[in-house]
């Protein structure tokens, strides 16, 4: 019984590791390949952490218009962001906190970041947060149903919404992803993924333009470790979606349960999907210019058709 | 031309005093009052002319008035018609253009800053060139010494123009942005993402340039002429040579005058590669704009080699050009214009093949041709609205009169026909060097330096990459000057944005406003 207790914390101890050392990583390997894509030289794939650290390090100045919101925001974020990782399966089926809630809890939970990053892009005063948590809320309004639809797919076919089993259900099934079912749910959860985490065409993350910004846009006003919890939580988050998308529809090298060797195999594996991933996103980010703000929703309009169309072929086929 | 300043000296007696050809091809017509509205009427609807600017100068103290300027042209004439208008020292006022020509908007409030000269009528006489918290000085006139230290400021800030409305809103921009972008403010009315208005607040950067003109020696004016807008930087200052040497009858050699014209073309293609980058940049193309880069920085060091300068500074001089090029240099021209003209036929082709970046050009920002004409745009805008101008070939200098191009010129007026017209440019302007660079004749560089006789006036007009330039100069005595106008083609083309922004969505403007890519140096000075 004891044994089992270590075990267990060893584990979640892992994931929670995993999340926050490796969500910096990723979002510096998406930037120095995109910078390679782009003929750049680019900066070092360790850059982000350097900018925490130095983020941390720094004083903050808080807008004089801002209440108790602005200052919660960040911890809100931050903390709701880990606790949607720790639910998700990341390196076996079983999620330390998979107990605590099921897929939708992590919907929920993201959800909960978000809007609280709209209600503190209104605090802050400036009109560029107003418009940032305006175009923020219209897109995720769209994301939200579209994510919903694609993670019930999943769910028929293992017959919970409980994100273990889903993963569960996944093992072995290698080829599963050719399913049509499965593969209009996958197209729906990316192009969620590249709505939720910012990126070309819906947002350009590297943009200094104010006027065309959507997430950049609600924490300009963020300065200092609050700017640092919630860049570290942006760049969690993008974790989690992508883990989500992988774990549940390229189940190769998931472990059923947390167990010695296999846990590590199971890192390998994770890290290996999270570089093609990257690539994929690299690569979609470099060929695509931005979309017009107000085809924004036609692309998530697309992606909430093909969730309908997997949630209808899963019962078809 | 002749037959028209016969018809004006026909038509208007009682207004015209003189008129004489002051420099070759320039036109002087005096008139006897400050009232220039009903000659103007008659050059603009009746002729056809085209009014390029309005400028004042304080002769109080030589000639006991002020005087404004209008600067005429017409299409197919390379002649260029200035009425000049006293205004007596005892009523500094004059009647304003601006209700019916829109485009004269700053320039007259312009003159009632710098000169408290009222432009009686002007349909919005607020303060523009000096903001609103300026104490009543106004300091191009001769009594007002350029070492004047002003207390600070305390008067009332620029009130904007309030919209109202459920949902509507402002929202203030700058006027310090992110990047590195000048100083200017910005005020958008919009409700939700659309913009209602915009209003603009330019001056941030005003250095007195006109004014500190008047107290360099001419030689060392030259320099400041570089310094007035960083990117046109050789155009300012070939404008500023070429109206001394015309006010001075300085004969440039024929050789100084094929450099000149060598380096003002690959100014045009360095900046015009930039700013295709640079479009698709703001709208998150941006492998286009780093293979932009990549391509204007051989332009740039292939300037280097040439002049010593990636911005072509230092080069112009008062009669030619300050350094001659050896036989390696100009086959440098040769050699890296190859390279430049294959990589941005590479750059086009990436550019082209991007269905998503022409989503985003295509019928944003449209400038409307009879707008773009109302409003007296020239230049790159310009020429994407259907304004067919180019001083090229309007007002041929340097080695242009010898030279066939094309000039390109679109109707449609959006973010993506301004792309094309800097596209099509860009050929235009290495085929211009290679011709040029083909006759380059022997000979001196730079004519003999001699002293400038005073009380001569004298015009250029130069294009510029972003439009016509144009600079005015009345010498004075001790190799000095008395004064010397500048227009920026920017000064015109602000107007320009505001009403392609109309309409469009916030989201959009950084586009737009990087289509037009204008010079906030240029329009303070």
């Amino acid at each position: 019984m004891k044994e089992q207790m270590i075990t267990r914390l060893i584990e979640n101890a892992t994931q929670l590791f995993l999340l926050l050392a490796l969500a910096p990583l990723v979002t510096g390997v998406i930037r120095t390949l995109k910078a390679r894509l782009q003929t750049r030289r680019g900066p070092s794939i360790f850059q982000p952490y350097r900018d925490l650290l130095k983020l941390f390090r720094k004083g903050m100045v808080i807008p004089e218009t801002a209440s108790w919101i602005f200052a919660a925001t960040p911890w809100v974020v931050f903390f709701s962001t880990i606790l949607a990782g720790l639910m998700i399966p990341m390196v076996a089926a079983v999620a330390p906190f998979g107990l605590l809630g099921d897929a939708l809890a992590v919907i929920y939970l993201l959800g909960l970041g978000r809007f609280f990053l709209a209600l503190s892009g209104l605090d802050s005063g400036s009109s560029f947060g107003g418009l940032g948590s305006s175009r923020e809320m219209t897109i995720s309004a769209l994301a939200e149903p579209a994510m919903m639809l694609a993670i019930f797919t999943v769910a028929i076919g293992a017959g919970s919404t409980g994100l273990t089993q889903i993963a569960g259900a996944a093992i072995g099934q290698n080829w599963r992803f050719l399913a049509p079912a499965q593969m209009f749910a996958f197209a729906a959860l990316a192009l969620v993924l590249v709505a939720e985490t910012g990126r070309i065409p819906v947002d350009n993350p590297d943009t200094h333009l104010e006027l065309t910004m959507i997430h950049e846009a609600m924490i300009l006003e963020y300065s200092g470790p609050y700017l640092a919890l919630v860049e570290w939580a942006a760049s969690i988050k993008q974790l989690v979606l992508m883990t989500l998308l992988i774990n549940c529809f390229w189940p190769i090298g998931l472990q059923p349960t947390w167990f010695g060797f296999g846990a590590l195999q199971g890192i390998g594996w994770l890290l290996a999907k999270l570089l093609f991933l990257s690539c994929a996103i690299v690569l979609l980010e470099t060929v695509n210019a931005k979309l017009r703000l107000f085809r924004v929703p036609e692309l998530l309009a697309v992606a909430f058709t093909l969730g309908s169309l997997a949630l209808v072929s899963t019962f078809l086929f | 031309m002749t037959t028209l300043l016969k018809e004006l000296r026909e038509r208007f007696p009682e207004q015209v005093c003189s008129v004489e050809e002051s420099v070759p091809g320039q036109f002087t017509v005096l008139l006897n009052g400050p009232d220039a509205t009903a000659i103007a009427r008659h050059l603009l609807t009746g002729r056809q002319a085209r009014l390029a600017t309005v400028f004042a100068e304080d002769r109080v103290s030589a000639e006991g008035v002020f005087y404004n300027y209008y600067l005429f042209d017409r299409p197919g004439d390379p002649a260029w018609v200035l009425l000049k208008a006293p205004i007596p020292a005892g009523h500094p006022s004059f009647p304003s253009l601006a209700a019916e020509l829109p485009g004269v908007n700053w320039a007259e409030r312009e003159i009632q800053d710098w000169f408290g000269l009222e432009a009686a009528g002007h349909p919005n006489p607020r303060r523009v060139a000096l903001h609103d918290n300026w104490p009543d000085v106004h300091p191009l006139r001769k009594d007002f010494p350029l070492d004047t230290v002003l207390p600070p400021f305390e008067g009332e800030r620029h009130v904007y123009r309030p919209a109202h409305g459920e949902g509507v809103f402002h929202i203030p921009v700058g006027p310090v942005h992110a990047g590195i972008i000048e100083p200017g403010h910005f005020d958008f009315a919009v409700a939700g993402e659309p913009i209602l208005y915009l209003q603009l607040r330019m001056f941030y950067t005003h250095k007195g340039t006109e004014k500190l003109f008047e107290r360099l020696p001419i030689p060392r004016a030259v320099f400041l002429a570089e310094s007035i807008s960083g990117d046109s930087a050789f155009s300012h200052a070939t404008a500023f040579c070429q109206a001394i040497e015309r006010a001075a009858e300085i004969e440039v050699p024929a050789r100084a005058q094929f450099l000149r014209t060598i380096l003002l073309e690959l100014e045009r293609i360095a900046n015009h590669i930039s700013d295709a980058g640079a479009i698709a940049n703001d709208v998150g193309f941006m492998i286009a704009n780093a293979h932009a880069g990549r391509v204007r920085e051989m332009v740039l060091r292939l300037c280097e080699t040439l002049t010593g300068s990636r911005v072509l500074r230092g080069m112009v001089a008062i009669g030619g050009v300050r350094r001659d090029w050896q036989r390696t240099q100009v086959e440098a021209i040769e050699k890296t214009l190859e390279v430049v003209e294959h990589e941005f036929r590479d750059l086009v082709a990436i550019i082209r093949s991007s269905n998503s970046t022409r989503d985003r050009l295509e019928r944003t920002g449209i400038l409307r041709p009879e707008k773009a004409s109302m409003l007296g745009i020239v230049g790159v805008a310009g020429r994407a609205s259907g304004v067919d101008l180019d001083v090229r070939r309007d007002h041929p200098y340097e080695v242009y009169r010898h030279l066939t191009f094309s000039v390109p010129v679109y109707q449609a007026g959006d973010v993506r026909h301004r792309l094309l017209v800097r596209i099509d440019e860009v050929s235009e302007s290495i085929q211009i060097i290679r011709a040029t660079v083909a006759h380059l004749p022997d000979g001196p560089h730079c004519a003999p330096a001699q002293p400038i006789p005073p009380g001569r006036c004298a015009l250029s007009a130069v294009e510029g990459w972003r439009g016509e330039i144009i600079h005015w100069v009345r010498t004075g005595d001790g190799n000095r000057l008395e004064r010397c106008k500048v227009k920026d083609p920017s000064i015109n083309n602000w107007p320009a944005i505001v009403e392609a922004v109309e309409g469009n969505i916030v989201a959009d403007f950084p586009v737009i406003n990087k289509s037009f890519n204008l010079s906030y140096s240029g329009t303070d000075r």
